[in-house]
């Protein structure tokens, strides 16, 4: 049976922001729908319409012809409307069948037949009675899917689903999807990722700023006129020139461990790698895999063996982030909301954050507020934060600003090594660009980057050596020239 | 029609406004439950806000309630806007009273000037000696510092009761639970002839302005308020965390230990088994009522500290039992927590024009 799903005119604003604005949009079984925009475009909140999470403000949704009420995630559920998120609703500590049988409102015996059938059908391989938090990023999206597909849903649809997934697995993932549409189940894929895109999906429908921009069939379509449209303008690649690095080592890690007492922190084994000035160390892998614990250690936040670093000759291992920024270190960590700045208070005191000894931001141990004042406003123009406004509170600037004062932040004391965990996470393409550029601008003044990133294009993009964290171990460590984004997948599988 | 909506940024107004409409609202409910009692309303809240601090002794016990409850509140203040939940100040308090007691029995008979401020110190080193407890608990063991302090407010007060039961028992006391008077020299001067209000009022006032400077003029304060908003943060930072909360529990102890030190050195003049009418946990709904600013916390003080006395009297002229005063306490704080939700949402009215 054919089936027709039909967004009409649907409206929905926040405060401060149109998400959705008259956005009318159709789907027919049988092909798969790219919903494609930046971070911020509404896609998102686009498919927590459909899938019953918000309520509109105006417009309707039909689904054959019949006018839904979405007041509800199970109102979307009972009308066969099936929805993967890009996290996981998964209870860790409990077995995948449990998790499975919680909504499910069939007899315990029946549904262990039912997802057997469905494992069987699309090649599956989980076992049911092992707990959650032991499945791989890949296993634990697939448990998501079976969920959908018990209810024998009309429409899947999947948001932002390869962010967590190896490249191997999203190539998994794509032929599960191509099989489901084949069948009739209606597929609308969530992603800013153009080559996905191109790759999965037969019509694409871009939106910006809460608007639909175009809606085309992917044939007519390449990843250049996708990327402008989802821009709105033409973008300028940035490359990096190469150049030749000094061959003066600024960074030594030996022999580094962490064994965390939390069992959902990652340990760290054996980390060695050394850093030359001028130089960029890519650190890619699947996010989860230890890159947050090796911020925190090369950060100082957790502290390790005084000899485990040594920077610019010196050990420095058992120092904390104040004091390693005293050696002309800096940090600019992944969480920019709950780490790297306090949306509550203001620009200026966030700059006061970064308190190295030569700022007299504090003197006799009292605020010296005009010297904060007078930096902040150096920061805000050196670094394009778009704001007069440094008393304003630090929530108010968007992602992109924010990141910008927090790198504008770490980088005012010419730092010769700064580490950054990724920057450029839910930046939309502009503040992307400008960060890159910046981050092209340090290595060119000699001084040297390590970006533990989870985005492989932009590993690519600024490396000029890469390793791959897996499981707590740093592969070895190869010239970015020698790496393509297939080699670096199978290593953050944790292939060889 | 009215239609709820969440605000883009917490109203600073409204800050400020949420404690007195929290008042209001207790005073509206407190009507409420005198008629459910068969009093009438007005009548009874007059006696339970009004007429205790109609006169000049009124007053002075309004400030002499006070005073321990801002002190301590003060401290308080420290902890929770670092995000550590000292729950024991009662604890701390009493085991302030205990050392500056014990220490003014040294002195028993004797007199000299430099008794007192040795009085002063050792109530302050006594608080300060128990929140370290939960404090070195919490940041090397991983405790929870809520349970560990609530808890030692138990111990602190089977101590007391041991003290001054047994072995400093007054000699002459008849077995009455209390010990020797203290020397006059070892007691806070009062104010005023005939009044109970005592010097301990200028050691809350100064706490007050103490505190204001620490928490928005140094480095300590700045830290601090990073530390509560958050830990992460102030990690990153490389601010020394597990000092800072250390610090902050001594800080804290020691305000609930001067204000034990008030409660025994003032009127009273001994250790005896119930030094607090719950001050110590009082001072928690003052903290909060006041908004953790030195400011409101001196008029949260006030407003709370006539609960206590308009317990009394209308435990006197009403019949009503003095715990009435605990409820309005109660009330204040589940107002105070319920009013909050307008910080972060507004009610607008739709419809009303056309």
């Amino acid at each position: 049976m054919n089936t027709n799903l039909k967004i009409s005119n649907v409206t929905k604003i926040y405060p401060g922001c149109v998400a959705n604005d008259n956005v009318s949009l159709e789907f027919n079984s049988g092909k798969i729908y790219a919903l494609l925009g930046e971070n911020g475009a509404g896609k998102s909140t686009l498919v927590k319409i459909l899938s019953g999470v918000i309520i509109p403000d105006e417009g309707k949704i039909y689904l054959n012809e019949n006018n839904l009420k979405l007041n509800s995630p199970l109102d979307a559920k009972k009308n066969d409307i099936g929805m993967v998120f890009q996290h996981f609703n998964l209870f860790e500590t409990l077995s995948v069948f449990e998790n499975l049988i919680i909504d499910s409102d069939e007899k315990r015996e029946g549904l262990r037949e039912k997802i057997d059938t469905i494992m069987k059908k699309y090649n599956f391989s989980i076992d049911l009675d092992i707990p959650v938090l032991n499945l791989s990023a890949g296993q634990k999206q697939k448990v998501e899917i079976i969920r959908s597909l018990i209810r024998n849903p009309k429409v899947l649809i999947m948001d932002e689903p390869t962010s967590v997934l190896t490249e191997q697995e999203t190539s998994e993932l794509f032929l599960s999807l191509k099989q489901f549409s084949e069948e009739g189940i209606l597929i609308i894929y969530i992603t800013h990722k153009l080559k996905e895109v191109m790759q999965l999906c037969d019509e694409v429908a871009v939106m910006r700023r809460g608007k639909l921009v175009s809606v085309s069939e992917i044939k007519n379509e390449n990843i250049e006129s996708l990327a402008n449209k989802m821009v709105g303008q033409n973008l300028k690649t940035i490359k990096k020139t190469k150049e030749k690095t000094s061959s003066e080592q600024l960074i030594k890690i030996t022999n580094l461990n962490f064994i965390s007492d939390d069992p959902f922190e990652t340990n760290l084994s054996d980390i060695n790698f050394s850093v030359n000035r001028g130089e960029c160390l890519g650190i890619a892998g699947i996010s989860g895999n230890g890159q947050s614990e090796l911020f925190q250690v090369l950060s100082g936040e957790i502290i390790s063996d005084k000899n485990s670093i040594e920077f610019n000759k010196n050990y420095i291992g058992d120092l904390n982030p104040q004091e390693r920024r005293e050696y002309l270190m800096a940090f600019s960590p992944e969480d920019r909301l709950e780490q790297a700045a306090i949306p509550q208070m203001a620009i200026f005191e966030n700059v006061a954050l970064n308190n190295f000894k030569s700022s007299n931001f504090f003197n006799n141990g009292l605020i010296n507020e005009s010297k904060i004042k007078e930096h902040s406003k150096k920061i805000i123009s050196d670094f394009n934060v778009n704001t007069d406004n440094i008393d304003l509170k630090s929530q108010f600037l968007s992602g992109g600003n924010l990141q910008k004062l927090i790198i504008g932040r770490e980088l005012i004391t010419s730092p010769d090594l700064l580490i950054c965990f990724n920057p450029t996470w839910g930046l939309d393409v502009g503040a992307i660009n400008y960060i890159h550029e910046t981050l092209i601008k340090i290595n060119e003044q000699n001084k040297s980057i390590i970006l533990i990133s989870t985005d492989t294009d932009e590993l690519l993009k600024l490396s000029d050596k890469i390793s791959v964290i897996h499981k707590g171990k740093l592969s070895k460590i190869m010239n970015a020239e020698e790496v393509t984004s297939e080699k670096l997948g199978i290593l953050m599988g944790g292939g060889n | 029609m009215i239609k709820i909506v969440k605000r883009d940024q917490p109203s600073r107004a409204i800050f400020f406004l949420t404690p007195v409409l929290a008042i209001f609202l207790t005073l509206v409910a407190g009507g409420l439950i005198f008629y459910i009692l068969g009093f009438k309303p007005f009548e009874a809240l007059k006696f339970f806000f009004i007429v205790p601090i109609a006169d000049k002794y009124g007053f002075s016990e309004l400030l002499l309630k006070a005073t321990p409850l801002c002190l301590i509140a003060i401290g308080l203040s420290f902890c929770f806007k670092s995000n550590n939940w000292n729950i024991g100040a009662e604890g701390q308090l009493t085991f302030g009273a205990i050392v500056s007691g014990g220490v003014a029995l040294l002195f028993y008979e004797q007199e000299g000037f430099y008794i007192l401020p040795i009085v002063i110190l050792a109530g302050a080193i006594g608080g300060m000696l128990y929140a370290s407890i939960p404090a070195i608990l919490k940041t090397y063991f991983n405790t929870n510092e809520i349970l560990v302090s609530l808890m030692l407010v138990y111990v602190s007060k089977l101590i007391l009761d041991y003290l001054v039961v047994g072995p400093w028992s007054n000699p002459e006391g008849f077995n009455f639970p209390e010990t020797r008077q203290f020397s006059d020299s070892a007691k806070l001067p009062l104010l005023f002839e005939g009044l109970r209000i005592h010097a301990g009022i200028f050691l809350a006032l100064a706490a007050v302005v103490i505190s204001w400077f620490v928490f928005y003029k140094t480095y300590l304060g700045f830290q601090m308020k990073v530390s509560g908003f958050s830990l992460k943060t102030a990690k990153y930072a490389g601010y020394k965390g597990k000092k800072m909360i250390i610090l902050v529990f001594l800080i804290s102890g020691a305000c609930a230990g001067l204000a034990g030190v008030g409660e025994i050195t003032g009127p009273i003049g001994q250790l005896h088994r119930e030094i607090s009418p719950d001050y110590g946990f009082t001072a928690i709904i003052v903290a909060f009522l006041g908004r953790l600013h030195p400011v409101g916390i001196i008029f949260a003080s006030l407003v709370v500290a006539i609960t206590y006395l308009g317990a009394e009297t209308a435990q006197i002229f009403m019949q009503i039992p003095k715990y009435t005063g605990q409820v309005f306490q109660g009330m204040i704080l589940f107002f105070l927590l319920a009013s909050d939700y307008l910080l972060f949402f507004k009610f607008k009215f739709i419809g009303s024009k056309k």
